[in-house]
């Protein structure tokens, strides 16, 4: 009896979220497809081509620019997040006064707007009005002062620091959580037998973490792959393509030339090959079940 | 055997003082505090000079906010502003529209979150309470959001918001970013709906009320913590959303904050309005911070749970 009573309530509950959902996400999921095999000419009309766009793929300099540039970036913005990530996550596991004032200060930025964050580090790296050039030249290390944003050379690691300046506050929680997991005993036993701090870290802190460090690896390629904000704010793509990324390049195919067909195309194969650096990230960082 | 790297004291003195402290610490468990031993200075220097660069960007940012264009250009980045100059924050408002574009944003971002949270609270619980064939199925449709990456969809959404006649609108808009937060509103209130006891139910059943009434009157009020933590994180996301803004608004009337300072932002490139957009980039920001002041703890959990996403 109740039961059943319960039972009319199901449909009407869950439809208004599912029409939502099918609209404007189920809907352009499929289409995704179907539009990649299609070619949108000037009046708007598209037509059907097959695997055309796919093969325009193929020797279209400006996407393979991309997907190198792309992947430098997750590299490079993961080899300046980790490290520090993992330090200040350290630290903050050292039950230290003023603990919460400093995951405030690690945090905040990640509540800000990449819009804000791109914007401001922009002009950070602005070669005269900037922070940074002048700062560099007051302590007397001039030499590397630098036109930041206007170097093919330095473009992509400036614009993958901005991202890591922004996200690394959650990177840092996560990895305090994986800190204060670790077993206490396993710890003591390491003091009694006279390890330092780094020593215990060192060795029994980062391997033990290990399975913690490959969904993080995982989860920091599959997001960076994906980045467009600041790529689109700090340099659009320039100078001289240098940071031009997958997802500028399908937004400019998208938007400035209304080829939706090629745009699809490109996002469905990026997202495999995304899918794919995944899996092989995770197999390679596999290892055995930790016992303890 | 090796202390931190960077410590000048001499390994044996930081040994010798743990060896005092060990036998201490092992009831009072790991973190407790304790008398500062040396090795921790290491720490306090790292994390100080990470605190010392965040403040000193924003109070760059700040500084030159109340500067003139003049002075922007002419003087040091970290000269002082010969005073306050208040003005630069009402001209921002109001000539350079960021009021307009606070007010936008307030708009969608509460029009959306209210929505998504109503929406995915309905969604929610027969997903957690009530058991029936497909469920399963209709929660992995719901995590999928979470799973797919925005890049397969932006272009036939586009499209679609072309089709539906919601494109360059803010309602537009605002159901974009409702359905964007249905997947982890509904991914964390089915979590926490499973934790309620199901007596719930059939005791407000013996007492008359039908299903409806009851998920209203009992099951609802018992929300309270999920709902505000899954409205937080989504006011939070959609007040900060910057792609589908720029991918759906073309009118600079109904731009929301992040987009119009990027458009101020490109139009500094050329005018020489620098001042203003810092100013902007001030009111932005600042709202954004006290309110994580307050919340610190909630929106860290939140923000790091829809990391986990994808």
């Amino acid at each position: 009896m109740h039961r059943t009573a319960q039972r009319r309530i199901i449909l009407p509950f869950l439809m208004p979220a599912l029409l939502l959902l099918a609209a404007f996400f189920l809907y352009p999921l499929l289409r995704t497809v179907e539009l990649s095999l299609h070619e949108f000419r000037r009046t708007g009309a598209a037509e059907f081509v097959g695997l055309k766009q796919y093969e325009r793929l193929l020797d279209d300099p400006n996407y393979v620019n991309a997907i190198k540039n792309t992947f430098l970036m997750a590299f490079v913005g993961g080899c300046m997040l980790f490290p520090p990530a993992t330090a200040i996550a350290w630290a903050l596991s050292q039950c230290i006064r003023g603990e919460r004032f400093f995951r405030f200060m690690v945090f905040a930025p990640v509540v800000l707007s990449v819009a804000v964050v791109s914007l401001m580090w922009k002009f950070l790296y602005h070669p005269t009005l900037g922070l940074i050039n002048p700062a560099l030249e007051s302590v007397g290390l001039g030499a590397l002062a630098r036109t930041w944003l206007g170097d093919p050379q330095t473009a992509l690691p400036a614009v993958a620091f901005t991202s890591v300046w922004h996200g690394i506050g959650l990177w840092v929680v996560l990895l305090c959580a994986g800190f204060e997991k670790l077993p206490a005993s396993v710890l003591e036993a390491g003091r009694i037998d006279g390890a330092g701090e780094w020593r215990l870290f060192r060795s029994i802190m980062l391997p033990m973490m290990r399975d913690l460090f490959r969904v993080l690896v995982v989860l920091w390629v599959v997001q960076s792959l994906q980045v467009f904000a600041f790529v689109y704010i700090m340099t659009r793509g320039g100078p001289f393509g240098s940071t031009d990324v997958v997802a500028t390049l399908m937004y400019r195919e998208a938007l400035e030339r209304a080829d939706f067909g090629y745009a699809a195309a490109m996002g469905l194969v990026m997202v495999v090959l995304m899918l794919g650096v995944a899996q092989l990230i995770n197999k390679v960082m596999k290892r055995d079940e930790l016992q303890y | 055997m090796s202390s931190s790297t960077e410590i000048a004291v001499p390994a044996d003195a930081v040994t010798g003082s743990r060896h005092v402290i060990t036998p201490a610490r092992r009831g009072s468990g790991r973190r407790s505090r304790r008398p500062l031993r040396p090795y921790q200075l290491f720490f306090y220097l790292f994390l100080g000079a990470i605190a010392l660069s965040t403040t000193s960007a924003f109070a760059w940012v700040f500084n030159v906010s109340m500067k003139t264009n003049e002075e922007f250009i002419s003087s040091q980045p970290w000269e002082l502003a010969e005073r306050w100059r208040w003005e630069n924050y009402i001209n921002a408002w109001e000539s350079a529209h960021i009021g307009a574009y606070f007010g936008n944003s307030l708009l969608v971002s509460i029009a959306s979150t209210v929505l998504g949270v109503i929406l995915s609270a309905f969604a929610a619980y027969p997903l957690a309470r009530i058991p029936f064939r497909f469920s399963g199925m209709v929660l992995s449709v719901f995590l999928l959001g979470l799973m797919v990456p925005w890049m397969v969809t932006f272009a036939p959404l586009y499209l679609t918001m072309q089709d539906l006649g919601l494109l360059d609108t803010r309602l537009g808009l605002v159901l974009v970013y409702a359905t964007y937060n249905l997947p982890f509103n509904v991914f964390v209130l089915v979590g926490f709906m499973k934790t309620l006891p199901f007596e719930l139910e059939e005791a407000a059943a013996i007492d008359g009320a039908g299903p409806t009434r009851a998920f209203i009157s009992v099951i609802l009020p018992l929300l309270g913590p999920g709902l505000a933590s899954v409205a937080i994180i989504s006011f939070l996301q959609n007040w900060n959303e910057f792609f589908y803004a720029l991918l759906l608004i073309h009118s600079p009337e109904k731009m929301t904050l992040p987009l119009g300072l990027f458009q101020l932002g490109q139009a500094a490139d050329y005018a020489t309005n620098w001042v203003t957009l810092f100013a902007g980039m001030m009111i932005t920001v600042v709202p954004v911070l006290l309110v994580f002041a307050l919340l610190q703890g909630q929106i860290t959990k939140g923000l790091t749970a829809g990391a986990l996403k994808g």
